[in-house]
């Protein structure tokens, strides 16, 4: 598989959970699904980002763009994102079924945030480990093109609701958000003419 | 920044991987600076030139 084939595998999977995870927020905007409907399917659809990262790694291999650094934080995304979404489903499922007020309900919160926080060591440690200086240039703009779209959106949205054009939506939006725009800023072509290595 | 990496590769019949292994980063890295996508840090063009056996100068060309 060349270079670029490999790439367009890994953004369609991208693509694919962007779209549905927009459309999920969207029918629960809307009103179209009730908790714990949307939760239980933002988990599913992260189902999709395995195929992703194992696309990605590929296409890394491929384009010769692999290190030691982002082998470990591929190893370690992969089982940090399996344990949130094992999480996210049993918390969606058990969500009703458990009293109001209950103690319980500090566990199911707390459940999906401690990969969540694993995900996030998981960055930092790459920029630690990334000996590999464009990589790690690639990295940081990647993180950087996270936040812009963080502060689009996020200000965008806070000023439309604030006029009550838009409903509140939970704060946790802005990791998803965030790796997309990471995923976005990652990817982005900067003109490397890999096929013509010679 | 302009460079003479792709033709002092070829003079020793090196591919970018080749050169990538003997500098220690990734073949993707070695082509963004070859294709003058990136810039490389002091320290690394230091390594590049030790690699070559040249001064740093004599690879790398200001604009």
């Amino acid at each position: 598989m060349n270079a670029k084939k490999a790439t367009r595998k890994a953004l369609l999977w991208g693509a694919l959970f962007t779209l549905n995870m927009m459309l999920i927020t969207l029918a629960h905007i809307f009103d179209l699904i009730e908790q714990p409907v949307p939760l239980i399917l933002m988990a599913i659809n992260f189902v999709l980002l395995v195929p992703m990262v194992r696309a990605a790694r590929g296409a890394q291999e491929v384009k010769g763009a692999m290190s030691p650094a982002l082998r470990n934080y591929n190893r370690r995304v992969l089982i940090t994102m399996t344990l949130y979404m094992v999480a996210m489903i049993g918390g969606g499922n058990l969500y009703h079924r458990i009293e109001e007020g209950s103690p319980l309900l500090w566990l199911l919160a707390i459940a999906p945030l401690l990969p969540l926080m694993g995900m996030i060591w998981t960055m930092y440690r790459y920029y630690v480990e990334e000996t590999d200086e464009y990589l790690r240039y690639r990295a940081v703009t990647g993180s950087l093109v996270g936040l812009m779209l963080v502060l689009v959106v996020g200000t965008v949205w806070g000023f439309l609701e604030m006029y009550g054009l838009v409903p509140h939506i939970w704060n946790w939006w802005v990791f998803p958000v965030w790796a997309i725009g990471l995923a976005i800023g990652t990817c982005w072509p900067r003109g490397d003419r890999l096929e013509a290595e010679g | 920044m302009k460079n003479r990496l792709k033709v002092l590769r070829a003079e020793r019949d090196w591919s970018q991987q080749d050169l990538a292994e003997r500098v220690g980063v990734s073949r993707q890295s070695v082509n963004a600076i070859e294709t003058g996508k990136y810039d490389p840090s002091l320290p690394l063009a230091f390594t590049i030139a030790d690699v070559f056996g040249m001064a740093i100068e004599e690879i790398f060309l200001r604009e």
